[in-house]
């Protein structure tokens, strides 16, 4: 932008201002900033609509996802199956809604849980220094050593597949950058002037690190929980598709995709892979825009 | 130079000393023991347990948890990594045959999804603010949004079923003469995989270009004259293209774990189709080996990375 352009618009804010039409900015700093950034209303938009149609799934459709009819079977999308039906003659609109919910609670729910669990050690090794915050940082190098795909697998060998199985791995394979970033940011705020005169008050440890610290490393952590979310999604869909995530009997995202392993069915039945995939990538998406407007409005560096 | 490189290996000897004996202890936890796993079903009412207990004791089973630690490991440092349940075969030679099939992949997306990135990036930035930049950052966003195995679907139901011009999936097939024969058969796989990888690639060259465009010797250039091509190639590109290099050696890891659903998904015989095999067949002894050297070759790539950090930069501390 020209020097003289900009020297146009804000010739224009102050006449607006002088003539009283602007009102002083209230609520968030950051929320404000993330209103105005187009890409990341979007998203939540997006994001709300799939959360919502998941959750009131039962609303939405009258149709089970899991009873079978074989009298329609394969049959395209038509008004009373929007998405068609599948090979036993379920429908695939209703199995994409009820997968949703099991996708996105995989996906968020591990999210949210690694971030507990990451945020929780780190929070309070980094503060505590010493012993603890050697073991903890070397146990999280253990985990960050494998490339993540091949440790969820190793583990799902071991364990076997279940859904619960597959949260705990996933938040035992996602926990690790949390705790690094969270041990990061309280590292450098213990040194601040207002930890002192907390710890000089007498204020216990736990207190000064979970009340007085953690408020302050939110931004990078909610960024990160909306990173991880869509990493689990994706995950989750893959190795259901691979046949080694949820159960099969379950509806997930990855599960409906699974028939698209066969070529036949790929080619001639799209109504089955192409709307479900098309779901997943939006969702993920709208997860994405979400975290880089929080990243833009919550990073002091970002700003100007 | 070399103490520091010393020093960085000893570092990661315990480790490495520690994973493996994780990985050990989770081999320990699987169901069965080995002779569990060589004595076929039609026979299990006829042995005896004595003959099992005799079995075990041949095979050192009936030691300290220590001791047959302390034996597999000794074992794995010569190379030796036991032997696959299903088949017999040892492992060794199992990923020694699957081996150049991931590296052969792994090298095709690392050098077409570095050119791309680059390319794109230097774009990106020279265009800042601009409807070109805006588009990039979103076709990049999608890259990484749309889930690998689903673009790969999609790019098999387009250029191989629909358009017929390249081969579904598959490496080297009896009917191939020569080695370049199967070069159609790693395209599709290889720009999938490499697409994918792009985004991030992009998103890294845009930044540290915007970075070194705003230095000082880019003004000094200008002020001599130099012409615009001149300084954004030979100038500004160099010196963005450091970090893009340290880059491009973390991603590695991620290169050995993002090739295993692709594989799958182009049914490509390299280590990832091998693994995945392992796990759903629960092939541990495979299953446990294919992991702990995906490790060493993870601790090896961030030992490399942190050579060469030192090697360029100066400013990078050696103690």
């Amino acid at each position: 932008m020209g020097k003289a352009s900009l020297n146009r618009k804000f010739d224009a804010l102050r006449a607006k201002e002088e003539a009283g039409l602007l009102k002083p900015a209230s609520g968030s700093r950051a929320l404000r900033k993330m209103m105005s950034n187009q890409l990341a209303v979007a998203g939540v938009v997006i994001f709300s609509i799939i959360l919502l149609a998941s959750i009131f799934a039962p609303l939405l459709t009258v149709h089970d996802p899991l009873k079978v009819d074989l009298r329609s079977m394969l049959q395209t999308p038509s008004a009373e199956h929007w998405f068609g039906t599948d090979r036993t003659g379920r429908d695939v609109f209703a199995r994409v809604l009820y997968g949703g919910r099991v996708s996105i609670l995989v996906g968020l729910g591990s999210a949210l849980l690694a971030a507990a669990v990451g945020v929780g050690i780190g929070a309070y090794t980094g503060y505590k220094g010493g012993w603890v915050d050697v073991v903890a940082l070397r146990a999280s190098e253990i985990f960050m050593a494998f490339p993540q795909i091949i440790l969820v697998l190793l583990l799902v060998s071991i364990t076997g597949q279940s859904l619960m199985n597959l949260i705990i791995i996933f938040v035992l394979t996602g926990w690790g950058p949390m705790y690094r970033m969270a041990r990061a940011r309280v590292l450098s705020l213990r040194e601040e002037e207002y930890v002192q005169a907390l710890q000089s008050f007498g204020v216990p440890t736990l207190k000064i690190c979970y009340k007085h610290i953690l408020p302050n490393a939110l931004g990078p952590i909610m960024v990160n929980i909306t990173l991880t979310t869509a990493m689990f999604i994706l995950a989750e869909a893959g190795l259901s598709f691979l046949g080694l995530g949820v159960p099969l009997s379950i509806p997930t995202w990855g599960n409906i995709l699974n028939v698209a392993q066969d070529l036949r069915v790929l080619q001639n039945n799209w109504w089955l892979w192409a709307p479900v995939g098309a779901v997943i990538s939006l969702f993920v998406l709208s997860v994405n825009f979400i975290g880089d407007g929080l990243r833009d409005s919550t990073d002091p560096t970002l700003q100007g | 130079m070399l103490t520091f490189i010393l020093r960085r290996i000893l570092i990661t000897i315990p480790m490495l000393l520690i994973i493996s004996f994780l990985v050990y202890l989770g081999l320990e936890l699987t169901p069965g023991d080995a002779v569990s796993h060589m004595i076929s079903p039609d026979l299990t009412n006829t042995v005896t347990e004595e003959q099992m207990a005799a079995m075990r004791e041949s095979l050192g089973l009936d030691k300290s948890f220590i001791e047959r630690y302390w034996s597999w490991l000794t074992h794995i440092v010569q190379g030796d990594f036991g032997h696959s349940l299903s088949g017999g075969v040892a492992i060794s030679t199992i990923v020694l045959d699957r081996l150049p099939a991931t590296l052969e992949l792994s090298i095709f997306a690392l050098v077409f999804s570095t050119i791309i990135g680059c390319v794109l990036g230097l774009l990106s930035a020279l265009k800042r603010g601009s409807a070109t930049d805006s588009a990039l950052t979103v076709v990049g966003m999608l890259g990484v949004s749309i889930p690998e195995f689903f673009f790969g679907l999609v790019a098999i139901l387009i250029f191989a079923l629909n358009l017929g011009w390249l081969p579904v999936g598959g490496r080297l097939l009896p009917s191939y003469d020569s080695y370049w024969d199967h070069f159609p058969n790693i395209i599709l796989p290889g720009l999938v995989l490499s697409l994918m990888m792009t985004a991030g690639v992009m998103r890294y060259a845009r930044s540290a270009m915007l970075d070194s465009l705003s230095r000082e010797f880019i003004r000094t250039a200008r002020a001599k004259g130099l012409p615009q091509w001149r300084i954004i190639l030979y100038h500004a590109f160099r010196v963005a293209l450091t970090p893009v290099v340290v880059l491009i050696g973390f991603r590695l890891p991620t290169l050995i774990g993002g090739s295993v659903i692709i594989e799958a998904v182009f049914q490509w015989p390299g280590i990832g189709l091998e693994f995945i095999g392992a796990v759903r067949g629960s092939d541990y002894p495979l299953v446990m080996s294919i992991a702990l050297l995906s490790v060493l070759a993870v601790l090896l790539a961030s030992l490399i990375v942190d050579v060469l950090t030192a090697m360029i930069d100066p400013r990078v501390r050696l103690g």
